[in-house]
């Protein structure tokens, strides 16, 4: 591994060059100090490796790759402190780990052992992307695609014509919104032929997000001077109002300042688009009852440009106990706060239901180009069916979701962005399952499986948190999530959850219900004919010896782990089976030395789980673990499955 | 519409942890049923192309549905169950009708009941009617895919099962291709193939097809698989239809070729099958695949080339050897082109070119040699018939024939060499392998003829003289060139060198040559073609002709400062040439005597007295160098006065101006001194010169016996060349028209062929010279090695000579012998093989 982690004093060496980079004002600093309170939370949580407290932070919007005081930036902290799950929701909401940089080299220095290193390894930036890139690289194609048919504007300079889109060209150049908004029929728009269609060009691939090429990409066929183009895109940024556009373009030759102008452009970009969607798309949305949908036509040629509407259904049960209603069907109207989801003002007065309302659907007006992002929609859009072809009044699309989900799909198709509360996140997961939205599913499924594991830090050992026998309210339903994770394939939900169930096993061993899920894990395997374990109880085998270890810090466990490097499935069951053995050992052994002042519980009788009063607590963990592998095997004997 | 949301199957209420068994088997049955009633019927409307009225969405969902709910592979069986019954109960019908009974007879092998129009037509409607089929068999698969969208990447994924679309393919090929329609026994797949085969026989018998129908039932081909691995090798195009493709086509130009090698020529056959390979390459283009272009090129070059290639090559009158003889350029273009597609290395021609360019070289060999007998013929009636007037001409013109065929045997190479260097860079597309097999050839033929070094050195001497007369530079370029290319096919570089010598000394000694600028280009030429070595010598006959020049200068300018003026003026002019640049052969008219030491004459006091001025003046600034004046390679100007001869009235003292060879003045320079009406004889005039007699014969033939300046009288007057015993007076009554007379040089002054016995004496010389430089060569050899085997020796010396001339091994082995003998090397003993050993 040497050879590569860079030594301290190349690390020191590195720390200078970039200072000296970031006071010139050539680079900008990617970790900023950061005071703030939200800041100090998320630092407070990577060193506990509280999950949820970080997806929470993470959540406002703090700079995760910020620094704290001690020029600590929470992915540091995490991996210093080896906090795998945190290390991993870090870097994948974008924490940087870049080789030769000096904090991503620290970060790897830091590693506390080698799973996270390899971890942080495999999110290189050379291999991650900005998380922003795939939404550009999206509007960048627009410009090019030939099918299905989304553009709606065609801008014609004298030899060179482009088919362009007018939410996009309003949503980036204020210009154009103040033009389209005042003729949205507006079918083509010629450009003033003074200026040469290279500096077109280029303006458009700036709007359409594209990176502005270094350099103008003049070939000797070209009629124009490079600085007629340059005069021309003058003119242009200033017509258009996109003066940014120049910045592009002095960016130079500088292979990260330019990596980083593009970024900002995109994030600009982002929240233009952003706005525009909240201003528009949400604005708009149409609140209907589901059985007059039928009548809200909208023409093609409307004022926000969309060219199809989703429909999506409240939820039955839901209706009832939301009193939010509407008095005319076809009114557009802003609803209140959905769901926990704020969208804006309130302008709509909440009248409470007189009477029970006939079902309600919301019908949001979208863009085809965005919603392309989907797969499913592509299929749809470049299929022969009714919804593909063009019609005097825009099709109503089913989305089968609720109007919330929809509302997060679209946010996230146009935004790049998911605020996915919790007891959303399993219908998002299963809306963007059904649309081929993977990034969304896998988002949908960091939140599952981080604002889910409940309690303030990692996963508690509730044999010694809680006291008393009071059930704690449970943010998830496990069996949910683990069916979900199987149906939609997130390898991660079945982790999570089988990490879940290990964790309160004491709770859930006896329940029908979790019998029933070991029979279905097992029908799994035997489709798949890949082992003959079942792949569910392995895990919680294996998370489960991973609870009780973490009690065993001196038993030399932890060495063993340095050893193997990584875990896998199979070493674990080799690492608890050894446990195991210990374990008994030392139950046996009389002389142990404990560390009792880390165990609050000394003091209190000891009981373990089958009612025995155990020595202390140590030997009552060991007593449980065993009680807990028992009842596996017992359950395992009833349902004849062999494991 | 179904527009329940998540179905009791999928609602979970969040946080109410109601805990229902959620995805169970309870909700199935009905609810599968539900579904796929919706599919099933989107599926016939699909089908009979009314889906734009159909809901994506909603198939969609429906589709989606049924996966969720494990129910995957019911939809996915129900689905190909669909595709198998609509092709049993719609497909199959409608192209069984299409099937004739026409159709199938032929497709097992019958004779074709009918005409070709007629199978042409009821193809035709088959292959559209596929073609059809076909298409709207995509089209609708590729909305069945779209709707199962969520069925292929979920159910197929995780069960590892091929898409839809890949089955629905494999269907197709099983229940349409693979299956007998109704009311005929052969498949349609065979029916396919035969009508496909049968369309492109007659578009190759020269009748029209539709290839865009056929063109798209080989992309149906190309588009389906022997499997559902969709194994790009295993396209049914490359599995069932090529294959029998190839096979056909192989019989088709087998038997063409057959045809064309028992009715036509080789120019029809070359035609035929250029454009044949035309055609084959567009079909590929447009009618078949691309697939199969280089295999059907292969096809075609197999039967039609490669097979009976030597037939056509031989063919009388039109094969090989009648296109080179009748410049058949544009068939020998055409031979070309086809062979390199079959044989890189072009063996068959090259070897048929070989044989071809000996074969005419032979010819022009026989042709010279036919002449050189000619010559010999009218030598020997001279013999017999002595004394006679008409042999001494024909002799005269014998020599100069035999120059001619000389020269003419250059030309006739040279036109031989122009016509295959035409033919090579119009036809063969300047092919580097048959430049080579040519310059073999050449170089074969010509070194068969065992005199070419002299005559192609006669050629340039021809040339040089006189060839170049009024030529532009250009055209004196080609020349050279030419000349240059026949120098580089000799072997014996050093007869070459010999003959060039010696005919170079006749040039510049007698003034022979036109221009001083084209000799030095020839030598430069050498020099660059052959080497250093080779033209050093003759660089340096050059030099001593210009050195001799400015020394002539000097000598005059030296005498006029003496101010001798009371001397007889006799103005000098020498060639001062180095003995061993200039080949003593051609110096000498007769051989040395005896003892080798050249007998000097006996000059004149006259003359004497200016040499040894001369000599005084040259060794002044000159020492230790020996000059031996060479009487037979000089020619003097005598100014001679004819008194008025006594007889005749009319005439009158006459004053010539004669020009004769160096020793005809000696001898005139004794008539001075006679008195009048007396004579010498030859034995007198030798008594006194010391003239070797040979040399003698000569000087007093070109000044007695030639009309032109007899200015003596021989007895017995006849046209003999002097000889022992004649006498010679001084001739009173010589009249010329003109008062400057050039006495004709006697033969072998000038260059022509060299007779037998001359030219023994050469190749004797030349052996010498070989021998010597065997012995340097094997000597530096041994000195560098110190011990060689006798094969690596033998192998190493004849590579380093190689570029002079082919040593004979006989030779080598004497030479090695006396090498031995004088110890500059040993045999070693007990060695394996023969081995020496080189001694310090």
């Amino acid at each position: 591994m040497g050879d590569i982690i860079k030594r301290k004093d190349q690390l020191e060496v590195q720390l200078k060059d970039e200072h000296q980079l970031i006071q010139s004002g050539v680079l900008r600093d990617e970790s900023p100090l950061d005071v703030s309170e939200q800041f100090q939370k998320l630092c407070g949580a990577c060193r506990i490796g509280d999950l949820k407290g970080c997806q929470e932070a993470i959540a406002t919007g703090v700079n995760i790759n910020a620094r704290d005081h001690f020029d600590y930036t929470p992915l540091i902290l995490a991996s210093l402190c080896g906090h795998y799950e945190v290390v991993r929701l870090l870097l994948e909401s974008g924490a940087l780990c870049e080789r030769d940089t000096f904090q991503g080299e620290r970060c790897l220095y830091n590693a506390l052992n080698n799973r996270i290193r390899n971890l942080l390894l495999q999110y290189d930036y050379s291999k991650s992307t900005d998380p922003l890139q795939p939404l550009a690289s999206h509007i960048t194609s627009l410009l090019t695609r030939q099918t299905p048919t989304t553009s709606d504007i065609t801008l014609t300079a004298s030899s060179d014509s482009w088919n362009l889109h007018k939410f996009i060209l309003s949503a980036r150049s204020p210009y154009f919104k103040k033009k389209l908004s005042a003729a949205p029929e507006t079918k083509v728009w010629r450009l003033a032929s003074s200026i040469p269609a290279e500096a077109f060009q280029v303006a458009v691939r700036y709007i359409y997000l594209g990176e502005v090429p270094s350099d103008l990409g003049l070939s000797s066929k070209s009629f124009v001077t490079e600085e007629e183009i340059l005069t021309g895109i003058d003119k242009i940024s200033k017509q258009l109002e996109i003066e940014s556009l120049w910045e592009g373009l002095l960016s130079g030759s500088d292979r990260r300042i330019a990596r980083q102008r593009h970024q900002d452009e995109v994030t600009r970009g982002r929240d233009q688009v952003e706005g525009w969607f909240r201003d528009n798309v949400l604005k708009f949305r149409v609140d209907v009852a589901t059985s007059k949908v039928q009548d809200v036509k909208w023409i093609q040629d409307n004022g926000i440009f969309a060219d199809v509407l989703l429909r999506a259904d409240e939820d039955v049960d839901q209706e009832d106990e939301l009193s939010s209603g509407q008095e005319t069907p076809k009114i557009r109207n802003t609803l209140g706060p959905l769901n926990g989801i704020p969208i804006g003002p309130s302008e709509s007065s909440r009248s409470p239901s007189k009477t029970r309302k006939p079902r309600q659907s919301v019908l949001f007006p979208a863009h085809r180009a965005m919603l392309l992002r989907s797969e499913y929609f592509q299929t749809m859009f470049e299929s022969q069916f009714q919804e593909a072809q063009l019609t005097e009044h825009l099709h109503v699309i089913h989305v089968d979701c609720s109007p919330a989900v929809l509302e997060i799909v679209l946010q996230f198709l146009y935004t790049e962005k998911a605020d996915i509360p919790l007891d959303l996140a399993i219908d998002v997961l299963f809306a963007a399952d059904m649309l081929f939205i993977d990034k969304l599913k896998a988002k949908a499924a960091v939140v599952i499986s981080t604002l889910g594991t409940g309690g303030g830090s990692a996963l508690v050992d509730r044999l010694h948190t809680e006291s008393g026998d009071e059930v704690e309210m449970e943010p998830i339903n496990v069996y949910d999530v683990i069916r979900a994770g199987w149906i939609t394939r997130v390898q991660r939900l079945e982790e999570f959850s089988a990490r879940y169930l290990a964790y309160r096993l004491e709770d859930y061993i006896d329940d029908e219900d979790f019998e029933e899920l070991i029979k279905e894990s097992a029908q799994r395997i035997q489709k798949r004919q890949e082992t003959d374990s079942i792949e569910l109880l392995d895990d919680i085998r294996y998370y489960l010896s991973e609870r009780f270890r973490l009690r065993f810090e001196d038993s030399g466990l932890e060495d063993m782990m340095d050893e193997n490097g990584e875990i896998d499935a199979e070493a674990a069951q080799t690492i608890a089976a050894s446990s195991d053995a210990k374990n008994n050992e030392r139950v046996n052994d009389e002389g142990i030395v404990m560390n009792a002042a880390a165990d609050p519980f000394m003091n209190g009788e000891i009981r373990t789980l089958d009612g025995e009063i155990a020595g202390d607590e140590f030997a009552a963990d060991a007593i449980n673990y065993q009680v807990l592998l028992g009842k596996i095997e017992t359950l395992l004997e009833k349902l004849k499955l062999d494991a | 519409m179904v527009d329940s949301h998540f179905d009791g199957a999928l609602a979970f209420t969040i946080a109410q942890s109601t805990r229902q068994a959620g995805l169970g088997a309870s909700a199935s049955g009905s609810d599968f049923d539900t579904q796929w009633d919706i599919l099933r019927s989107a599926l016939r409307e699909i089908h009979e192309k009314n889906a734009s009225k159909l809901s994506f969405e909603q198939l969609y969902r429906a589709s989606y549905k049924i996966v969720l709910k494990k129910q995957g592979e019911m939809l996915y069986d129900r689905v190909k169950e669909y595709e198998e019954q609509w092709f049993g109960s719609e497909v199959m019908p409608k192209i069984g009708k299409l099937i004739t009974k026409n159709l199938t007879n032929v497709t097992l092998g019958g004779v074709p009941g009918t005409t070709a129009n007629e199978r042409r037509i009821t193809g035709e409607q088959f292959l559209k009617g596929l073609k059809a089929t076909w298409e709207d068999h995509i089209t609708c698969m590729n909305m069945t895919t779209d709707v199962l969208m969520y069925m292929d990447r979920v159910y197929c994924q995780d069960n590892r099962k091929a898409s839809i679309f890949t089955t629905s393919m494999g269907l197709f090929r099983e229940h349409i291709l693979r299956s007998k329609a109704a009311a005929s026994n052969c498949i349609t797949f065979d029916i396919l193939n035969y009508v496909i085969l049968d369309m492109i026989h007659m578009e190759r018998d020269g009748d029209v097809i539709d290839r865009n129908l056929i063109r798209s039932c080989v992309y149906m081909l190309e588009g389906l698989y022997e499997s559902d691995d969709e194994n790009e090798t295993e396209k049914l195009y490359l599995t069932v239809f090529e294959p029998e493709f190839i096979r056909t086509s192989n019989e088709f130009y087998f038997n063409e070729c057959e045809k064309l090698l028992r009715e036509s020529d080789a120019g029809t056959w070359l035609r035929q099958t250029r454009k044949r390979l035309a055609e084959e390459a567009a079909r590929c283009q447009t009618t078949v695949s691309q697939l199969t272009d280089f295999k059907i090129a292969k096809v075609v070059e197999d039967q039609m080339i490669t097979l009976h290639l030597n037939d056509f090559l031989a063919m009388e009158g039109s094969g090989l050897k009648a296109m080179i003889e009748n410049d058949r350029f544009e068939d020998l273009t055409i031979l070309y082109q086809l062979l390199t597609k079959v044989d890189k290395s072009q063996e068959a021609l090259k070897i048929a070119l070989q044989a071809r360019v000996v074969d005419l070289g032979r010819e022009i060999n026989k042709s010279i040699s036919e002449t050189n007998f000619a010559i010999a013929q009218p030598k020997d009636d001279d013999a017999a018939a002595e004394g006679a007037d008409k042999p001494k001409a024909q002799t005269l013109t014998a020599a100069a024939q035999a120059t001619a065929a000389a020269i003419k045997w250059v030309d006739e190479v040279l036109q031989l060499k122009d016509k295959f260097d035409n033919m090579w860079e119009t036809c063969f597309e300047e092919d580097r392998i048959i430049q080579t097999a040519l310059t073999l050839s050449f170089s074969e033929f010509i070194n068969a003829e065992p005199r070419c070094s002299e005559y192609v050195s006669l050629f340039i001497d021809e040339n040089l003289k006189r060839g170049i007369k009024g030529k532009t530079e250009a055209e004196v370029d080609a020349v050279l060139d030419k000349a240059i290319t026949l120098i580089r096919y000799i072997q014996d570089k050093d007869m070459f060198e010999r003959y060039y010598k010696k005919h170079l000394t006749r040039r510049l000694l007698l003034g022979k040559s036109e221009s001083s600028d084209v000799e030095k280009q020839m030598v430069s030429r050498m020099k660059q073609e052959v080497g250093n070595y080779f033209t050093s010598k003759i660089e340096g006959m050059f030099k001593d002709m210009s050195t001799s020049t400015d020394l002539t200068n000097d000598y005059r300018q030296h005498i006029q400062g003496l101010g001798e003026v009371d001397r007889k003026q006799i103005d000098l002019t020498v060639n001062i040439l180095t003995s061993n640049y200039w080949p003593s052969e051609a110096l000498g008219g007769g051989k040395p005597e005896e003892n080798g030491i050249r007998q000097d004459c006996q000059w004149p006091s006259e003359i004497r007295s200016l040499q040894d001025s001369f000599t005084s003046f040259y060794l002044k600034s000159r020492n230790g160098r020996k000059l031996t004046w060479l009487g037979y390679l000089g020619h003097a100007d005598v100014k001679c006065h004819f008194p008025k001869i006594p007889g005749k009235e009319s005439s009158k003292e006459r004053r010539y101006d004669l020009n004769v060879p160096t020793y005809g003045l000696i001898i005139l320079l004794l008539f001075n001194d006679l008195p009048e009406g007396s004579y010498l004889s030859f034995e007198d005039i030798q008594e006194k010169t010391q003239i070797p007699t040979m040399d003698l014969s000569k000087a007093l033939t070109s000044i007695a016996v030639l009309p032109k300046a007899r200015v003596l009288r021989k007895d017995p007057m006849n046209k003999e060349i002097a000889k022992p015993g004649d006498r010679f007076y001084f001739n009173e009554a010589f009249v010329s028209k003109t008062t400057k007379i050039k006495a004709p040089v006697m033969a072998g002054s000038s260059n022509k062929v060299e007779g037998d016995e001359e030219r023994k004496a050469t190749e004797d010389k030349n052996d010498e010279h070989r021998g010597n430089t065997i012995d340097l060569c094997v000597v530096r050899t041994m000195k560098a090695r110190k011990e060689l085997t006798h094969q690596n020796l033998f192998a190493e010396v004849i590579a380093q000579l190689s570029s002079r001339f082919k040593p004979d091994v006989g030779m080598m082995k004497k030479r090695v012998e006396s090498l031995i003998e004088r110890e500059y090397m040993e045999r070693v003993e007990n060695a394996s093989v023969p081995t020496y050993r080189y001694m310090a």
